[in-house]
């Protein structure tokens, strides 16, 4: 204010001055034009140093808020008249956006507004949950290119498969090039077309054991459009225990026991000799009675495999004693050779005795992994009924079923009508073996509970946005105790589930960190801010349009009144008006006085 | 003395000349070295020195071969008065002393005087000059284009064949070190020139020699080389000095090596030993398996491509003949040589013609063959096996495959068949047999006829007729009894006595009712032939015979089901008495074992890709985490001596990471890669899956369900 006082006085002090001067001249010709000029260019220079503001009505809707959220073209910014409010204070003042730090807070304050206007990806959840009740108009900005949903396992275990799938949408004409790569080499890559959409799904198993990054990079051409992290963990764990009761040794017993055995696993080997007399093998265990099997004998495995001969033969006690270990958990796996049930237990599945095929090969799948096996050569001449209950495992050619799975319980039943697979091994196709076989015994073992879970809301955690861990305790009631680095958290439990916890935190470095609960650590992954961005903002978008989608958005009664806008008046009018005064003064004292 | 204007016009029109073409042979000779040096420098690989030095050489030869110079100004008079008839002959005159000149030449002087302005220069030099700016734009063209031949060359080669030379590797090598040369001297069987290179990689032949000389700027106390990081050898110097070293070594096997020059180990350097391939052995005809269908010719035309990487020493056909049939083949092998010499060739082509009838090949004969070959270092090779086999006609038209079935009566059969070629050659000689031998030989047949019939007739347990040979006339035998045979005591003989022996009635009993209407029907006409033949009339009596040839053979083909009678009578099982034996003292086999603990190798292997991973964001290396490198660094080491092609290059990024502390992502990627190759054919093994925690409420509610379902 004082400045402008400065201002005016000086002017005035100077009109004063000029005026005198203008007066005082001898001659006296065009002094009107002469006083009316330099009150024209010392009132417009003083005017050029003061903005001038004036008041103009403006026909806005007072109920209705304009909101720019992230992603909104900068021409369509243009074309949106009116406030505008945005709620990421970084572009605000070039573009002359109102920034509203919380949107709940200002929407409470301002009770009129009844509408709001949203330009943009749209808003995340979490702050969607505000606008409940308001009427929105939503102008979602172009959906974007690249990787928009993706998903992978965070934790496998040793030898597993990691599956990283996804959809990629490619809005450009070029192809782009979708690559994996992992440990320094690149390990699938697919091409998507211009102009669509194309889902993908790598498959690797690592060789790791431990945390790793892998990359999904995309290219055009020679240029890498991005590079998205995709961390993981491979663990170890203990392997699981296996009791086989077998009526008679055979050489698919043999193999088996021969490679759960190098491979250091558990296992205890029953085969009968004689009425009530049998041989028993105990690997990487300790010794154990197994003349009578009980409920405590087959608490300490994992699965239990057992021919059908050896099921029906057992006493009807120790039957007893396997059904219900199954229904605690334990995995049972039934081998059968006769096209009648001997026992109710196997005879939950159907059986069905077709020809054998001509070749007397057999083609054998794994279902749902399109895992094709290597030829088997066999006559095969027994095969499993599909029913509702069951899910089969492994199929041949035709989808004729030889291994079927029911869940009783809380374990499972597995019955394979497949004989010898130790073929696989005499043949060198080791692979095959040794994934028949761990495909059905980590189908059929019991499951081992963890102690404690954690999740991480959203996906993809980023540096500098809020996030939320969900933790899952086995052990209710007491509050746990959640650290980052020293950092305390405090959990509030769920109302519902007492077992779990959720706590928010703001991340604050990309890569991996560590959550200690309760003293033991669990691993996480931030992301850097700029990871994953296709993905989020087609996020957001889909989220506002279901949000908008489920609210049955009613028309809000909305009154037009005109709000008074302040603005100000170009100094481009008084510069040209002090330009024509001053050369005005300069034209009459150089030229017209010389007359 | 002052020159008159048109002396100085001449001396003008020289200078200019002789600038000229002092210019054009600049630029000629400039062509010319530019060429020459380009071939030298690039081709003959000689120092870019030399360039100027053949220029030089090229100038001065240019220069002294048409030496300018040496024109008189009189010369350019005559050319003057030759090229300008303005001059009018008289440009001699310019050269005189004008003062004495006669009269008239003055006047001719002064006229002539008065044009030379008027003439311009000679154009000829320019001319000259053109073309020889044209020839250095050639000369430049060329030399450029000579500089790239070797590129084009290497491509070319490099097409031609790739092993030919180990790729340039940039090779660290100490400073110490300011010459060394690497001789290879590869075994003699190779044919291999011996070879040098200034590089510490070497690629050999197995068996190489390999001579390093070393050549040190300051004098070393100890100079070694480590192979394989495990055999370290000390050097000898040969000087006395201690700057000039040797060391010889035969290579049988990959590995790598270093120098360690007091102490100070340079880089692992590679060192490949390519071993000597067998010979391989194409064979582009006949086919894996040849018939010779008959009226074919019995030969066949073997060929055949042997390729060596060094040389070819000897090659042969092994040839087995198989003759015979059954258990009575027999099996001949015979070395068939080629009828060529082998030099050494890398490349040979074999053909031969095998003759199947010079090698004793019948019809129904196989030959099964091979090719063998040696190469000039002693290995051997052989090529797959060829069947070759002649039809053989008789086994279609024999009745071999009618016997196959039942073996029950082959002989009889024949006899059917001889029977009617014995009445076929009867009636032919009919004409030329006295009446009474054609009688008795009729009989004959009717004897043997008869003969037949008995035998077939005990198939259906004819009666009286158990003996062939036997008459019903001896039937009466046991009615009639002959004490003095008898024995006494015989129980057997004493039933024989009184038993109407027939012949055994099970026998009879095994044929299928329809099979033995058929076998009647062959007995009746068989009947039928013998009345004929019986009664003198062979000629009736041949359709009888070939009818029951005929209805025999029909027979026979019925009668390949049969499957013969086996008599096994086992005692009956008693249920109640299965396993009901003393078992108590059976004991139970228990066996316990524990799989050792495997070599922590590819465990390991697996934390340090993970190590790596960590490394890779920035992470860096604990104390603990050296442990896991070193023996990372050992495994690869390992690794490295059989596979140095593959796993060198990663092995120095380890060094190096494990050494510095400023992190190299491409050298974490090269050892990822080669971590992942060295942990090869893991197979899936089976694991737990896991359910969430909070059992306790799940629990609950699946007992509670439980309950509810009940």
């Amino acid at each position: 204010m004082e400045f402008k006082y400065i201002v005016l006085i000086l002017s005035m002090l100077l009109m004063v001055f000029m005026l005198y001067k203008e007066i005082n001249k001898t001659k006296k010709a065009r002094l009107f034009w002469r006083i009316l000029a330099s009150i024209l260019a010392v009132s417009c220079f003083a005017l050029l140093v003061i903005p001038i503001k004036y008041n103009s009505s403006l026909k806005q809707n007072a109920n209705e808020i304009t909101l720019i959220t992230e992603g909104t073209h900068p021409d369509t910014l243009a074309r949106v008249s009116g406030t505008k409010y945005a709620l990421d204070s970084s572009g605000s003042k070039s573009n002359k956006l109102i920034f509203i730090p919380d949107l709940s807070y200002f929407l409470a304050t301002h009770k009129d507004v009844r509408k709001v206007n949203i330009y943009g990806n749209g808003l995340p959840d979490e702050e969607l949950e505000n606008l409940i009740g308001y009427e929105l108009n939503f102008h979602p900005s172009e959906i974007p290119t690249g990787i928009i949903s993706a998903n992978w396992q965070a934790e496998i275990k040793t030898t597993e498969q990691l599956t990283v799938q996804g959809i990629y949408q490619n809005r450009s004409k070029k192809n782009v090039k979708l690559l994996l790569k992992g440990l320094g080499t690149s390990i699938d890559s697919i091409s998507v077309d211009g102009k669509s959409n194309k889902s993908f799904s790598f498959k690797t198993r690592p060789k790791q054991t431990g945390k790793a990054i892998y990359q999904l990079i995309s290219f055009q051409g020679q240029d890498t459009l991005a590079k998205e992290p995709v961390p993981f963990a491979v663990g170890e764990q203990t392997p699981m225990k296996i009791l086989i009761l077998a009526s008679f040794p055979d050489f698919e017993y043999k193999f088996l026991k021969k490679w759960l055995y190098d491979n250091q696993y558990s296992l205890a080997f029953r085969s009968q000799i004689s009425k009530n007399k049998y041989s028993s093998d105990f690997l990487n265990m300790d010794k154990l009675n197994l003349n009578q099997i009980n409920g405590s004998s087959l608490r300490k495995f994992d699965v239990l495999i057992i021919d059908e001969e050896e099921l029906a033969a057992i006493t009807p006690v120790e039957r007893a004693a396997i059904d219900n270990a199954v229904n605690t958990g334990l995995g049972l796996f039934i081998r059968i050779s006769n096209s009648k049930p001997l026992t109710p237990l196997s005879g939950r599945f159907g059986r069905v005795e077709s020809p054998a095929a001509k070749d007397k090969q057999l083609n054998l799948a794994i279902k749902n992994e399109q895992y094709k096996f290597s030829k088997l050569p066999l006559e095969q001449t027994l095969y499993l009924k599909p029913s509702q209950n069951d899910q089969a495992l492994v199929a041949d050619a035709s989808g004729k079923i030889l291994v079927n799975s029911t869940i009783k319980g809380s374990g499972k039943i597995l019955i394979s009508s497949l004989s010898t697979t130790f073929n696989w091994l005499l043949a060198g196709k080791i692979n095959d073996y040794t994934t028949y076989w761990s495909d059905i015994l980590s189908k059929a073992a019991r499951k081992k509970i963890e102690v404690q879970t954690l999740k991480i809301v959203p996906q993809f955690a980023s540096v500098n946005k809020q996030a939320r861990f969900i933790v899952d305790l086995s052990t209710p009631g007491k509050i746990p105790t959640l650290k980052i680095e020293e950092t305390k958290l405090a959990p509030r439990q769920n109302i519902e589930l007492p077992f779990e916890w959720d706590a928010t935190f703001w991340p604050t470095r990309a890569g991996w960190n560590n959550l200690s609960i309760n003293q033991s650590n669990e691993s996480f992954f931030i992301y850097e801010k700029e990871d994953w961005l296709a993905l989020k903002n087609q996020q957001t978008l889909n989220s506002t349009l279901n949000f908008l989608d489920k609210s049955n958005n009613k028309e809000a009664k909305t009154t037009t009144t005109a709000i008074i806008v302040q603005e100000n008046l170009s100094p481009w009018w008084f510069f040209m008006g002090f330009l024509i005064a001053s050369a005005y003064l300069w034209f009459e004292s150089r030229i017209m006085d010389r007359k | 003395m002052l020159k008159t204007e048109g002396q100085n016009w001449i001396h003008s029109l020289r200078m200019k000349w002789i600038t000229l073409h002092l210019v054009l042979a600049f630029v000629i000779s400039l062509a010319i070295a530019l060429v020459l040096s380009a071939v030298a420098v690039t081709l003959l690989h000689l120092p870019l020195l030399i360039s100027a030095v053949i220029f030089a050489v090229v100038l001065v030869t240019a220069l002294f071969a048409y030496p300018i110079w040496k024109t008189k100004d009189r010369d350019f008079c005559r050319y003057a008065n030759n090229k300008y008839p303005e001059l009018e002959e008289s440009a001699d005159l310019f050269l005189q002393n004008p003062a004495e000149l006669s009269m008239l030449q003055q006047l001719q002087l002064s006229r002539i005087e008065h044009r030379i302005a008027q003439i311009g220069g000679p154009k000829e030099p320019l001319k000259r000059l053109y073309v020889g700016f044209a020839i250095l734009l050639a000369g430049i063209l060329m030399s450029f284009a000579i500089t790239k031949i070797p590129q084009v060359q290497k491509v070319y080669q490099s097409n031609a064949s790739k092993h030919e030379a180990l790729p340039v590797i940039k090779e660290n090598i100490p400073a110490e070190i300011s010459d060394f040369s690497a001789t290879i001297i590869p075994p003699a069987y190779t044919g291999q020139p011996e070879r040098r290179q200034k590089q510490f990689s070497i690629k050999a032949e197995t068996g190489a020699k390999i001579n390093w000389t070393i050549e040190t700027n300051i004098a070393i106390k100890k100079l070694k080389i480590i192979f394989n990081d495990k055999e370290s050898i000390s050097l000898k110097p040969i000087n006395n000095e201690r700057t000039s070293w040797f060391f010889s070594k035969n290579i049988e096997k990959s590995g790598f090596y270093q120098l360690d020059l007091d102490g100070k180990k340079s880089d692992l350097y590679q060192l490949e030993a390519v071993a000597d391939l067998p010979v391989t052995i194409k064979i582009t005809q006949p086919k894996q398996h040849t018939t010779i269908d008959i009226g074919q010719p019995q030969r066949i035309t073997l060929k055949a491509a042997l390729t060596d990487d060094y040389g070819i020493n000897d090659a042969f056909i092994s040839a087995t003949l198989a003759s015979g049939k059954g258990e009575g083949v027999s099996f001949t092998e015979q070395k068939l040589s080629f009828n060529t010499r082998f030099n050494n060739q890398k490349n040979i082509a074999l053909s031969k013609q095998i003759d199947l009838k010079s090698l004793g090949m019948k019809p129904g004969d196989e030959l099964y063959f091979f090719i063998k070959a040696m190469d000039n270092h002693g290995q051997s090779s052989r090529s797959d096996v060829y069947f070759v086999s002649i039809v053989d006609t008789t086994e279609l038209m024999s009745m071999a495959g009618m016997t196959n079935g039942v073996n029950l009566v082959p002989e009889y059969f024949r006899s059917q068949r001889q029977i009617i070629i014995d009445t076929e050659k009867l009636l032919k000689e009919q004409s030329t047999l006295s009446a009474a031998i054609f009688k008795t030989r009729s009989n004959d047949l009717g004897i043997d006829q008869k003969l037949l019939r008995l035998r077939y007739g005990q198939f259906l347990g004819e009666e009286n007729e158990t003996e062939i040979g036997g008459d019903h006339d001896d039937h009466d035998e046991h009615t009639e009894g002959k004490s003095e045979q008898e024995k006494f005591g015989d129980v057997t003989a004493i039933m024989d006595k009184y038993a109407h022996k027939h012949d055994i009635a099970e026998d009879a009993t095994f044929f299928e009712p329809e099979m033995k209407a058929q076998l009647k029907a062959v007995l009746t006409e068989m009947w039928n032939s013998e009345l004929r033949l019986r009664t003198y009339k062979p000629q009736e009596a041949l359709p009888y015979e070939y009818k029951a040839l005929r209805l025999l053979k029909d027979l026979q083909q019925k009668s390949r089901a049969y499957v013969a009678k086996t008599t096994v009578k086992t005692a009956t099982l008693k249920p109640e008495k299965r396993l009901s034996g003393e078992l108590d003292k059976i004991t139970q086999p228990v066996q316990q074992m524990s799989a050792a603990q495997k070599d922590l190798r590819t465990g390991n292997l697996k934390i340090a890709l993970a190590l790596l991973e960590s490394r890779k964001s920035g992470k860096r290396f604990a104390e603990v985490d050296r442990f896991l490198l070193s023996d990372t660094e050992k495994y690869m080491i390992g690794a490295a001596a059989d596979n140095p092609a593959t796993y060198l290059n990663a092995l120095a990024s380890l060094r190096r990471l494990s050494g510095s502390k400023t992190l190299q992502i491409k050298d974490v990627d090269v050892v990822q890669q080669a971590i992942q190759k060295m942990i090869k054919g893991e197979s899936a093994r089976p694991q737990i899956k896991t359910a969430l925690p909070a059992s306790a409420l799940y629990q609950n509610y699946f007992n509670n369900l439980n309950r509810a379902g009940r």
